[in-house]
């Protein structure tokens, strides 16, 4: 708990209470170190190991400010690994389907082929070319682990810290967690004509919660008791953070989400056991928490709920252009009413989203002007006064 | 992107006791998120309205005959049930929050893009 008079930032002296440069939100000669010191260097979530289930499933993922396509393969062997999108012949991007499944992968150009495991296995008249050696010209390896069913990727090549080591105090805090249950999913993308921390920023506070969402979600962080949203924990990590969210037990349902409540869970249901709960989920147990969210430096955010997860990766495209990309897992339903609860989350759900994107376009117009050059933040938002510190440790290192 | 296309097609009914919602499930009952967001966002106040009311009486009729069935192999007209009855949890907030068919001041749905997971997107729409 808080210890400063309830203000959680005084906990962290390191951080100040004072204004926080738009710099970084605006430079960008800012955006080269952040391209050039984080993307490059930090464990990216890039998906779910459901995704590929099977030998040879795979996905593709772009990652613009890395300037790079990274596949992602389920070997004969079960083991997940990454490579560098990337023909070793003449450089062309290997694979153009977004997802599928393939016993090898043939380069659409002149047909040289990679086993699973980034094997160069085929070469079209190898007998032409001059001593190749096919065992060295595999596809090139990217750095990649998964972290309870997350795939990460590292563009180091010889990443100076395992996964495990980067995610610090989130590993004991969150394994365990039944991510695992959530088999299903609902994404929804956003290109955005906004720097990437608008996107990251507006998604790691509750303070917004009471204005921004005052029709989708009214009372829904607040209730007479607790009429600022004030969070239950609020913990700062070296790189990640988190919050927990007090949850209203005196909201009354509108009719529809009453249905959804009755048929089935749903994101504004207040019922939930801590049963073979981790500690970092509802870390002060209490019996008014709606959920926690951690923020996984730089772009992953997770919310753990009861029955329920979300997460939100933020991919950078240039200094003021980004990818929101937000994901709901869910339980399988296993009758129409589950479908019917699931559904009207969904819906509720994406529409509250919709009221978070007005404001992320809307806030780099407002940064454009050039007219403000701090940010005031108040104690509720110290999870962007951390984000702040965190990447200022990163470019100046 | 979702790739779900429903087709309402000619002479497809509603389950048995269900006939009254025949006119609604004409226009509603659509197979895929994306699909009825657009009808919602191209449907006026009023007819929202109606669509909501005659819903949301009947649901625990409408869940309760379709909870009957398996979800994996559901006869075609209890499916068009089911459609239609998740354009109620589609209309629910432009009726109880937004008081009109698009969120109020909001970002413009056709910019947030559904997009398939692989291996994880429902099978029920």
């Amino acid at each position: 708990m808080a210890t400063n008079g309830d203000r959680w930032t005084l906990n962290y002296s390191e951080l100040g209470t004072g204004p926080v440069p738009t710099r970084p939100y605006l430079s960008k000669e800012y955006f080269e170190l952040e391209r050039e010191k984080i993307f490059k260097h930090t464990w990216l979530n890039v998906g779910r190991v459901e995704e590929i289930p099977e030998p040879g499933s795979y996905f593709v993922r772009d990652i613009a400010v890395c300037n790079a396509s990274i596949l992602v393969v389920r070997g004969k062997d079960g083991k997940i690994r990454g490579f560098h999108n990337v023909c070793r012949h003449r450089a062309t991007k290997l694979v153009w389907h977004e997802q599928g499944c393939e016993s090898k992968f043939s380069c659409n150009y002149h047909g040289w082929t990679y086993a699973q495991d980034g094997r160069l296995i085929g070469v079209p008249e190898e007998d032409m070319f001059f001593d190749l050696d096919k065992r060295q010209y595999g596809l090139l390896p990217v750095a990649t682990d998964v972290w309870e069913g997350f795939i990460f990727i590292n563009l180091e090549p010889a990443p100076k810290e395992s996964l495990k080591e980067y995610l610090g105090e989130l590993d004991e805090l969150l394994a365990g967690y039944p991510f695992g249950e959530l088999p299903v999913c609902f994404r929804f993308d956003a290109d955005l004509k906004c720097n990437w921390k608008v996107i990251v920023d507006s998604q790691q506070e509750g303070y917004h919660a009471k204005m921004l969402h005052r029709r989708s979600l009214p009372g829904f962080l607040t209730n007479r008791e607790n009429p600022s949203r004030h969070a239950l924990d609020i913990q700062v990590y070296k790189r990640h953070r988190m919050i927990s969210y007090f949850g209203n037990l005196e909201r009354t349902p509108t009719p529809t989400e009453a249905l959804a409540h009755r048929f089935g869970a749903s994101v504004t249901k207040r019922e939930f056991s801590m049963e073979n709960m981790p500690p970092g989920v509802n870390p002060t147990r209490s019996n008014k928490w709606a959920f926690d969210e951690y923020v996984i430096f730089p772009n992953f955010h997770v919310l753990v709920f009861f029955g329920m997860c979300i997460t939100h990766n933020v991919w950078p495209i240039d200094v003021d252009r980004a990818v929101w990309e937000a994901r709901v897992y869910l339980p399988r339903a296993e009758n129409a009413a589950q479908v019917f609860s699931r559904e009207y989350g969904r819906c509720m759900l994406r529409d509250a989203w919709l009221e978070d994107g007005s404001t992320l376009e809307a806030s780099q117009l407002g940064l454009a002007s050039g007219m403000i050059d701090h940010f005031v933040l108040q104690d509720q938002e110290l999870l962007v006064r951390h984000n702040y510190k965190v990447l200022e440790d990163y470019v100046n290192a | 992107m979702s790739t779900q296309v429903s087709q309402t097609k000619a002479g497809q009914t509603l389950p048995a006791g269900f006939e009254d919602l025949e006119r609604f499930a004409a226009v509603w009952s659509l197979a895929s998120e994306r699909e009825r967001n657009r009808q919602r966002l191209s449907s006026s106040m009023s007819e929202i309205q109606e669509l909501y009311d005659a819903l949301l009486t009947r649901m625990d009729q409408i869940i309760e005959y379709l909870n009957q069935l398996p979800l994996d192999n559901m006869p075609e007209e209890a499916r068009r049930l089911l459609y239609l009855s998740l354009s109620l949890a589609e209309v629910a907030p432009a009726v109880e929050f937004y008081k009109q068919p698009e969120v109020v001041d909001g970002f413009p749905a056709d910019r947030f893009l559904p997009v398939e997971v692989p291996n994880m997107s429902p099978a029920e729409g």
